[in-house]
């Protein structure tokens, strides 16, 4: 510790601190002459001075009068930048202990964190930021949902209290729980989204509920929260929030639920941004960017390549390329070396040659930050009155060929590790008489170094070649050069100077030296060979089969000649025309007359029926299905985590599906709010909702909800009896809400997530769909439905329903089920082929679905296998459309070909049931999503850009190779 | 696809279904609820006026086949009938032979999660003495599901380990394993060993060396013994089960999932000298050029799964097939492998032809081609004098998943035809009347 505040000489004014032994006075007086000084992006002095005094910058510009005191160092013309700021780091924060202090019952929410109240400066880590040239670093709290508040620190070496520059000034949020803190809730995305909801809504909820007790000492006493008292000073103040995303769609989720809550949000960005930069840069919210690229994938064997997906060649392509993107968007961009660490720079200098502007890369080091951060009076730039902390480098910082030699913070001189003396090239001997005028050339890797020593017109190549960072050692036979036996020779390097001793195999011992007369075939990775740019079209989302453009919605189609399965009163129509508008049907019938410029399609011999809809699955969910921190988790939805970049979007479209619902798992009696989706590939997350399905509530009864031996319920009872202990929780929330609203000088009613969709449910506002097996608990459930005087929307697989068919329809229950799964676990063992026939005969509101994105794909032929247990086809084909369609609360806009519902089709080779059918084409809003024969043209593309990208990493790691890098 | 491709156009398929219905309500309400096991075939049977696919001999428009004592006796458009025959008129109906289904398994397994009633693996990683028949549950719900969708021939096989046993042929009708058992010991299971890790793989690879370098020195110094040339060398059950093996009597089925395992397969397969049938589906279309030059049967193991890659189009595995047929590979298809799930084999050929494989080939891959490749097509596969009468009456295209097997046959014995879907499917028919619903 003395030794570090020895190092640290500033004003005694600015300290508590005791002085133990002697006082440290040294002059910190400086005068840094002939420089080019950058002293803001975009301005340049040349031929200038910079005067720094006690760590203050004293003068900055060409003409300054040097102070006497001043120690001068002459730049001859090197480079003066403004120190750089990292904009996100956990610089100086350990992690913490399991928090076992109680002050949320959630440990991961932890607003009162402070990076401050537990910073330990880090001499090494300090170290490494500064020789990337960072000289402030915004340190942030690493862990948990809501992780505290973050600090601006100097990234100099003294004591904690005088590194920091600003303190508690932003908050950081995460949607991931960390590990660090147990394994509870929130285990899921969007159970931390969720909690992060209701944790915004407690806040304000603290505030009122104390503020009423002040007024009202009578009332119970609201609980002390640390945490939420924090989160609500913080919003209160517009204090910053920080939010860590994974990559671009975290960016848009992140987004939605600032503004839900009106948070001021910062982004901690991810490289992936460039994929959807217009919707990205929409936000206006200021992004701190990691320059973390990714390596190349491994396509080292053709078996390895096999492996690898156009979506990560892609990604490891265009990543160096995001930064420019980012810059370009006009979005606010700091960087950050978060995640690039050590090679954070030689990355700034490959997004620089892909297109990011030095000036913009120096301003989202300096400026951006420093006003980002509010420290821009004294951080920044190279002014008078700045603190002295900037850093100092041979050529142009962005340009490859340039080092950090110097970083100064707060007008101390901290040395940067130097590169490694440079052994490789062409040296000439001089000083030992037999091998006057010999050269020595040596090349190769720097850690295994080769080469060869020429005398005259002799040449011999060297046995041994070795190089620690101390001596250089060389040994060759020495016959061909007139030398008998081995010659070994070692010498030092500075820089283009060689001095050394030998020895000859006779025993003579000698001195030598010798001058580089020709320099290093350099640092590879400096002289590689720019290769010529990739043409990579633009894909949304950016991986195989997307699309380069929203396929187009043509004002009229017309569907001439069809086998038309109408699925509505009409039925199935032969040789039947349908007339699109604008995307939605315009007539169905016989012989319509269309727009001239109608596009045409003939569909002689072919069948055309409504878009398949598949009522369950559980794809294009991020970041986990289940919330299995608790049993009853009804405030997760689906809409905050969805996904919209899985190829299996593309794969459902080329099975004729065109909606679909995505539900939580089966892991929870009550799980959490769905989404019903249209399959808009190439669209945003968001973009996939149709807004107007009727809001839903997964369920689940049975084995996977009982089985859970740590957690209440273990029996089909207790299913029961957690359900009815919701609803009743619910409905006193009910009561309560309406009382509060009349005002009786209570404390407020805190807002309850968990139990309002269940409220909803209860009140009929919300559909109630119920993963059941066996009829006991449906029969159970439609009971407790009954008590409460609310219809269940559906039973989800409901593989024993054929049993209570009667008491399914008394109900008014739809069922969803299987074709003919059964047999994987117990409670499946009765499932049966005819399920959906006898559910059917007696007018349940039969669907199928699949729960399995791959069976997705072709739910024609679960319709079919219904058939042979005596479903009409029609029926059968209900079970995909217009049925599913009624139970999502969607029919009003698909499930049918019938005026003024969605365009939303199928066109079929052959007779949509038969095994040997698959669709031609399918259509959504009036837009052709897949086509069979465009799909071969895009499955060609696909294996060429996925080649041409693999040769150029082959092409890149060949090169490199050959430069000798590592 | 043209949807006269299928033998079943719309409107016939209703017409032919309800009789069919019909006849199946007959049948279950003269019965016990439980599915019987048929007696062996008590006269001669001639089905005729049939289309029937012999799948070897073409297909034969109003055809007639005889058979007696559980074996075909003759086809053809005309042949003379026995006048003890049965007649079965099948006009505007189909004649199939039976499904064989390569890798399953039935009988082993009735709900997969309940371990005490699986007998599938057994403890370590080398057990060619396991010999899947003898724990052949006949009592098995699934095992009538299968048959009564025309699947008259399923290979139980057990699996697990690197050598999990032999697989047996079993017919999906019977009262004991042993009455069920049409050819056991029809191969040697290998699972090829997993290489995503070096270590545990070069493990696994040193093993299965092991047991053929094993059984071999005790094939030769048995064989030493036996010849008096050497002293007594005591019995070892896992090397005696491989001496077929050893003698190239008996096949091995190679189960490989991806290109470096099928080609590693391939070589060690050759260099061991065996009689060789490829399992698994995955990659088996980058190296379809080297099979068929070599020779090398396929069963494919799935037809129905999404690409095992992103970046593969949606329908790769689909196409497999194709690729294979046009290499000129012999293979067969082989469905799920769960019990239950033994009835879905003619869909995975039907979902090959949807993706560009010849409609026949479909039928054969399924049929004549399993059988061949299984090593039983003496006994079943095709429409044959001579053969085992193991075949089935539809409706229609047995590809279809409408299709209605009407009646199946095994070995001439009619085939009850209730399963326990049929069986719930009354009881709660009957729940239904009972309510007037």
């Amino acid at each position: 510790m003395l030794v570090i505040i020895a190092a640290f000489c500033g004003e005694a004014h600015a300290q508590t601190t005791r002085t133990m032994g002697l006082r440290d006075n040294t002059p910190g007086v400086f005068a840094f002459t002939n420089a080019e000084i950058v002293v803001e992006p975009g301005r340049h002095i040349s031929g200038a001075t910079l005067v720094v005094r006690n760590g203050i910058i004293e003068a900055v510009s060409r003409r300054v009068q040097i102070p006497a005191d001043a120690a001068v160092i002459d730049l001859n013309g090197r480079f003066i930048y403004p120190g750089f700021i990292d904009m996100y780091s956990h610089y100086g924060l350990e992690d913490p202990e399991e928090n076992d202090d109680q002050v949320h019952w959630n440990p991961q929410i932890r607003s009162h964190y402070s990076a401050a109240a537990n910073f330990r400066p880090d001499a090494k880590q300090a170290g490494r930021m500064r020789s990337q040239g960072f000289v402030v670093a915004h340190s942030v709290p690493a862990h948990g949902l809501l992780r505290g508040q973050g600090s601006v620190v100097s990234l100099g070496e003294a004591e904690a209290n005088r590194m920091i520059i600003r303190r508690d000034m932003s908050q950081a949020l995460s949607f991931r729980r960390s590990p660090l803190f147990g394994r509870g809730y929130p285990t899921s995305a969007m159970g931390g989204i969720a909690l992060l909801r209701q944790s915004m809504l407690d806040a304000d909820w603290y505030v009122s509920a104390h503020n009423t007790y002040r007024a009202n000492p009578g009332l119970e006493r609201p609980e002390t929260n640390l945490a939420l008292e924090k989160l609500a000073g913080a919003r209160q103040q517009g204090i910053p929030f920080i939010a860590e995303t994974e990559n671009e769609n975290w960016v848009l989720r992140a987004r939605a639920i600032s503004g839900e809550f009106g948070l001021e949000l910062w982004i901690l960005g991810n490289g992936h941004e460039y994929k959807r930069i217009d919707e990205i840069s929409r936000g206006g919210h200021p992004f701190i960017l990691p320059l973390n690229f990714p390596s190349p994938p491994d396509v080292s064997t053709p078996e390895q390549a096999l492996n690898v997906s156009l979506e990560d060649l892609r990604h490891w392509y265009l990543a160096p390329g995001n930064p420019a993107k980012v810059a370009g968007a006009g979005t606010t961009m700091a960087l950050t070396s978060y995640g690039s660490q050590d090679k954070f720079l030689a990355n700034l200098r490959t997004a620089i040659e892909r297109g990011l502007d030095e000036n913009a890369a120096l301003a989202a080091l300096t400026t951006t930050p420093a006003a980002m951060l509010g420290i821009d009076n004294t951080h920044g730039t190279l002014a008078t009155g700045k603190a002295a902390s900037f850093v100092i480098s041979d050529k142009n910082l962005f340009t490859k060929e340039s080092n950090i030699l110097q970083v100064w913070v707060d007008g101390e001189h901290y040395p940067v590790k130097p590169d490694r003396e440079e052994a490789r090239g062409k040296w000439l001997l001089s000083g030992y008489d037999k091998l006057e005028g010999a050269s020595i050339e040596l090349e190769g890797q720097a850690n295994r170094l080769r080469g060869h020593i020429r005398l005259d017109d002799k040449r011999t190549r060297l046995a041994r070649v070795s190089y620690d960072n101390r001596r250089l050692m060389l040994g060759f036979p020495g016959d061909t050069l007139g030398i008998q036996g081995v010659v070994r020779m070692s010498a030092s390097i500075s820089g283009d100077q060689l001095l050394g001793i030998g020895e000859t195999a006779s025993g003579e011992f000698f001195t030598w030296k010798a001058g580089r007369t020709e320099g290093p075939a350099g640092d590879p990775s400096r002289n590689q060979r720019s290769l010529r740019p990739l043409d990579l079209p633009e894909r949304f989302p950016s991986m195989e089969y997307g699309v380069t453009a929203i396929p187009e919605q043509p004002r009229h189609v017309v569907i001439r000649n069809a086998t038309l399965w109408t699925q509505g009163p009409e039925g199935i129509l032969e040789g039947a025309d349908m007339l699109v508008e604008n995307g939605r049907i315009s007539a169905v019938g016989i012989g319509l007359t269309a727009p001239r410029r109608a596009l045409e399609i003939d569909a002689t011999g072919m069948h055309v029926t409504p878009g398949l809809i598949d009522p369950h699955i559980h794809s294009s969910i991020a970041g986990g299905v289940n919330e299995v921190g608790d049993a009853i988790t009804s405030e997760t939805r689906i809409t905050d985590v969805m996904d919209a970049n899985t190829v299996w979007i593309y794969r459902l479209l080329a099975g004729g599906i065109t909606s679909a619902t995505l539900f939580h798992g089966s892991a929870n009696p009550i799980g959490g709010q769905n989404a019903v989706i249209k399959m808009r590939w190439g669209q945003l997350p968001d973009e996939l909702l149709i807004e107007d399905a009727a809001p839903g509530l997964k369920m689940a009864l049975g084995e996977n909800v009982k089985g859970n031996t740590s957690r209440y319920p273990n029996t089909r009872q207790g299913v029961e009896q957690i359900i009815k202990d919701a609803f009743e929780a619910a409905l006193e929330y009910g009561t309560a809400m309406e009382q509060a609203q009349h005002g009786q000088g209570k404390l407020p009613v805190r807002r309850d997530l968990t139990l309002e969709p269940i409220l909803e449910v209860i009140r009929g506002e919300r559909k109630a769909h119920v993963h059941a097996y066996r009829q006991d608990e449906m029969l159970m459930m439609i009971r407790l439905a009954d008590e409460y005087g609310f219809t269940i929307g559906s039973f989800e697989h409901t593989l024993e329903g054929y049993k209570i068919a009667d008491e399914l329809r008394e109900h008014g229950a739809g069922a969803v089920a299987w074709s003919d799964w059964s047999s994987f676990k117990v409670e499946s063992y009765d499932g049966i082929l005819h399920n959906a026939r006898l559910l059917n005969d007696v007018g349940v509101l039969t669907s199928l679905h699949s729960d399995n994105t791959q069976l997705s794909t072709r739910m024609n032929w679960e319709a079919a296998k219904t058939m042979k247990t005596g479903v009409s086809e029609v029926d059968a084909m209900n079970f995909i459309t217009l049925h599913p369609a009624r139970i999502m609360g969607i029919d009003h806009r698909v499930g049918s070909l019938e005026v003024g519902k969605d365009a939303d089709f199928v066109i079929w080779e052959g007779h949509p049931m038969s095994t040997f059918s698959i669709p031609a084409q399918t259509w959504v809003d009036g837009r052709k999503y897949f086509d069979r024969e465009t799909d071969q043209a895009l499955q060609q593309e696909v294996k060429q850009e996925r080649s041409m990208i693999i040769a150029r990493i082959i092409e890149e790691q060949q090169s490199a190779a050959r430069n000798g890098q590592e | 696809m043209n949807p006269n491709k299928s033998n079943c156009i719309l409107t016939q398929c209703f017409a032919l279904m309800k009789p069919a219905l019909l006849m199946l309500s007959v049948l279950i309400a003269g019965q016990a609820a439980a599915h019987t096991p048929a007696p062996p075939q008590q006269r001669p049977i001639a089905i005729v006026n049939a289309t029937i696919h012999t799948l070897t001999q073409g297909v034969i428009e109003e055809g007639t086949v005889v058979f007696d004592n559980g074996r075909i006796t003759a086809v053809g458009t005309n042949p003379s009938i026995p006048a003890d025959a049965e007649v079965i008129d099948a006009s505007g109906k189909y004649v199939y032979p039976g499904f064989i289904h390569g890798r399953t398994t039935l009988g082993l397994t009735e709900i997969g999660r309940i371990a005490v009633g699986t007998d599938l693996n057994e403890l370590g990683n080398i057990n060619p003495n396991i010999r899947a028949q003898v724990a052949f549950h006949p009592a098995s719900e699934h095992i009538p599901v299968a048959a009564v969708n025309g699947i008259l021939t399923a290979v139980s096989t057990p699996s697990g380990g690197t050598i999990p046993g032999k697989p047996a042929a079993m017919m999906t009708d019977g009262f004991t394993w042993e009455q069920m058992t049409l050819k056991e010991g029809i191969g040697l299971s290998i699972d090829w060993p997993s290489m995503n890790n070096t270590d545990n793989y070069l493990k696994a690879l040193a093993e299965l060396q092991q047991a053929f370098d094993k059984a071999r020195r005790y094939k030769q110094a048995r064989e030493a013994m036996e010849a008096g040339q050497a002293v007594f060398h005591p019995t070892d059950v896992r090397w005696e089960a491989m001496i077929p093996v050893l003698n190239r009597e008996m096949p091995v089925f190679i189960s490989a999932g991806e290109v470096r395992q099928i080609q590693a397969a391939i070589s060690w397969g050759e260099k061991e000298g065996l009689d060789m049938v490829l399992v698994g589906s995955r990659d088996m279309d980058l190296v379809a050029g080297q099979l068929a030059e070599k020779g090398i049967p396929v069963m494919l193991s799935n037809v129905i799964s999404g690409p095992a890659r992103q970046w593969e189009g949606y329908g790769q595995f689909y196409s497999i097939p194709k690729v294979l047929h046009e290499a000129g590979v012999h293979f067969m298809i082989a469905g799920d492998a769960s019990a239950a799930y033994a009835y879905r084999l003619p869909h995975h050929a039907a979902a090959a032809v949807a993706f560009g494989l010849p409609e026949e080939e479909g039928l054969k891959s399924v049929t004549i081609n399993a059988a061949r490749i299984l090593g039983i097509d003496d006994r079943v596969g095709s429409i044959e004098p001579g053969k085992d009468a193991t075949l089935m009456i539809t409706d229609g295209n047995p590809l279809e998943l409408w299709t209605s097997k009407e009646q199946v046959f095994i070995q001439g014995r009619r085939i009850d035809m209730t399963d326990k879907h049929k069986r719930l499917f009354e009881r709660y028919m009957e729940k239904h009347r009972q309510e007037q619903l």
